[in-house]
C-alpha cells in the first residue's frame, strides 16, 4: 500500500484505469445513442402517430436541462420509484445514451430534410418501396451529411462523460479528484487528467477530419 | 406515486437556489462576454503572438471538461495563496470557460462584415475604439446574437456542476431536498421541467433579440 501523502507508482495504474472507464463509457453511450437517436429520427420523419411528437418533446428536455440533474434522476430518481437498482456505470449510460440520442434525432431529422424533396418523388413514382428508398437514396446522402455534425456531437459528448464522476464512476475525473485528495496536488493532479481529455478530444477531432474526407470523396468526384 | 404536494415547504430554498443560480449566470454572461470580445479581437489581430494565445486559449477551454476546469481552481487557488469561496471561484472559471466560446461566435460575426465599412470609418476619422464599439459590434451581433444566445444558455446549464464545490444553487439545494424528503424522482423531474422551461423562455428572447438587431435586414 502506498503511503497519506505523494505520488506513488500505482496512480499510473490508477489513472489508466479510469481513462479506460471514461472511453468506454463513452465508446458505449455513443453507440447506444447513435441506435436509439436514429430510431427516434426516423419515427418523427415517418411521423408515427402520438410516439413522434412525444419522444421528440423528451428529446427537447434532454436538450435542455443540465447532464448532472439527468445523471441524479436516472441514478437516485427511477430506483425510488420503481425499485430497480442500478450500478453508477449503469446509470451514467443509460443517461449518455438517452442524452446523445436527443441530440442525434435531431441531426438525423436535418441531414434528411438536405435532401431535395423531387428526389423522394421521383423514386416514388419509380414504385420504388419506402424501405428501398430509406436505403438507397435517403441514407447514403443524409449520412454523408450528418458526419461533421456527429463528429462536433462526440468530441462534446467525451467531454461530457467527465460528469458522470458526481454519481460515483470511477472514471478520469474522479480518479483525478481521489489522488488529488490524497497528494494535495492540484497543480500536478488536474493539468494531467485535463491534458488527458485534451488529447482524447484532439484524437477523436483528426479521426473526424479523416471520416469526413472519406465520406465526402464523391463531392471532390462530382466537381472534377 | 408522484407526489409533488410535500414539496411545496421547500419552496423558498427551492426559490433560493434559484436566485444564486440567476446571480452566477448573469455575473458570468458579463465577464464572459467582454472576455470574448477581447480574446476575439486578438484572434483577428494582426499581432503573431496575441492572435496564437487566444488560438491557444480557445482550444484549450473548449477542449477541457469544465468540471476538471473546477477542481484545478477550486483545490488550486488556496494552494497559491488566493482565497475565494465557492461562488468567485466558479464565476471566475465559468467566465473563462465561456470567454473561449464566446470568443468564436463573435469572431464569426466580426469576419462576416465587410471591410468597406470599416475603411469607411476609418476614411472619417473614427478612433478604433468608436469603430469597434459603434460600428464593428453592432453589426457582428445581427449575426451572433442567435448563436451567443445558446452558448449562454449552455452557461446556465453549467452552473448545475458548481454544485460538486458545494455551491447552494437550483442543482445543489435540490440535492439537499431530495435527501431530506426521500423523493428524488420528482424533485429531479421537476428540475429537468424548471431549466427545461428556462431555456426556453431564454431561448425565445434570444430570438426576438435577433429580429431586432435584423430589422433592417430583408433577410432577417
Amino acid at each position: 500500500m502506498y503511503g497519506s501523502e505523494g505520488f506513488s507508482i500505482y496512480d499510473i495504474i490508477l489513472w489508466a484505469q479510469g481513462l479506460g472507464v471514461s472511453v468506454g463509457v463513452f465508446i458505449l453511450s455513443m453507440t447506444l445513442g447513435l441506435l436509439l437517436g436514429v430510431a427516434i429520427g426516423l419515427i418523427r420523419y415517418y411521423q408515427i402517430a402520438f410516439l413522434g411528437k412525444t419522444l421528440m418533446m423528451i428529446s427537447e428536455f434532454l436538450k435542455n436541462s443540465p447532464i448532472i440533474v439527468q445523471l441524479f434522476l436516472v441514478y437516485f430518481g427511477i430506483p425510488a420509484v420503481t425499485g430497480i437498482d442500478m450500478t453508477p456505470i449503469e446509470a451514467a449510460v443509460w443517461t449518455l445514451s438517452a442524452n446523445t440520442a436527443a441530440f442525434i434525432a435531431v441531426i438525423i431529422i436535418s441531414s434528411i430534410s438536405s435532401i431535395e424533396p423531387r428526389q423522394l418523388e421521383a423514386a416514388r413514382s419509380f414504385a420504388l418501396s419506402e424501405f428501398v428508398i430509406l436505403r438507397k437514396i435517403i441514407f447514403p446522402q443524409a449520412f454523408s451529411v450528418s458526419i461533421p455534425l456527429l463528429v462536433g456531437l462526440a468530441i462534446n459528448q467525451l467531454q461530457v462523460t467527465s460528469l458522470i464522476s458526481v454519481i460515483g464512476v470511477y472514471d478520469l475525473t474522479r480518479v483525478g479528484d481521489i489522488v488529488n485528495q490524497r497528494t494535495f496536488e492540484p497543480f500536478i493532479v488536474w493539468p494531467i487528467i485535463g491534458a488527458t481529455y485534451f488529447i482524447l478530444a484532439k484524437l477523436l477531432a483528426h479521426l473526424g477530419t479523416r471520416l469526413e474526407r472519406r465520406f465526402s470523396q464523391h463531392k471532390i468526384m462530382s466537381e472534377l | 406515486m408522484f407526489d409533488l404536494s410535500s414539496m411545496m415547504q421547500y419552496l423558498p430554498a427551492f426559490l433560493e437556489g434559484f436566485i444564486m443560480t440567476a446571480k452566477v449566470s448573469i455575473i458570468s454572461i458579463g465577464f464572459s462576454f467582454i472576455l470574448g470580445m477581447i480574446i476575439a479581437l486578438m484572434r483577428i489581430s494582426t499581432h503573431k503572438i496575441l492572435k496564437y494565445f487566444a488560438l491557444a486559449y480557445v482550444d484549450m477551454f473548449r477542449n477541457i471538461p469544465f468540471i476538471v476546469l473546477i477542481f484545478f481552481s477550486y483545490y488550486g487557488l488556496p494552494e497559491i495563496g488566493i482565497y475565494i469561496d465557492a461562488f468567485w471561484t466558479g464565476v471566475l472559471t465559468l467566465s473563462l470557460a465561456v470567454g473561449a466560446y464566446t470568443a468564436e461566435t463573435l469572431r464569426a460575426g466580426i469576419e462576416s462584415i465587410d471591410k468597406g465599412i470599416i475603411e469607411a470609418a476609418k476614411s472619417f476619422g473614427l478612433s478604433p475604439f468608436k469603430i469597434f464599439i459603434k460600428i464593428i459590434m453592432p453589426i457582428a451581433l445581427t449575426v451572433s446574437v442567435r448563436p451567443l444566445g445558446s452558448v449562454f444558455i449552455n452557461l446556465i446549464l453549467t452552473t448545475s456542476i458548481l454544485s460538486a464545490i458545494t455551491l447552494n444553487e437550483l442543482t445543489g439545494v435540490s440535492k439537499v431536498i431530495a435527501s431530506t424528503t426521500f423523493r428524488p424522482f420528482e424533485v429531479y423531474v421537476f428540475l429537468v421541467f424548471f431549466y427545461g422551461l428556462l431555456t426556453f423562455l431564454l431561448s425565445g428572447l434570444f430570438n426576438l433579440w435577433h429580429l431586432r438587431l435584423n430589422k433592417y435586414n430583408e433577410a432577417g
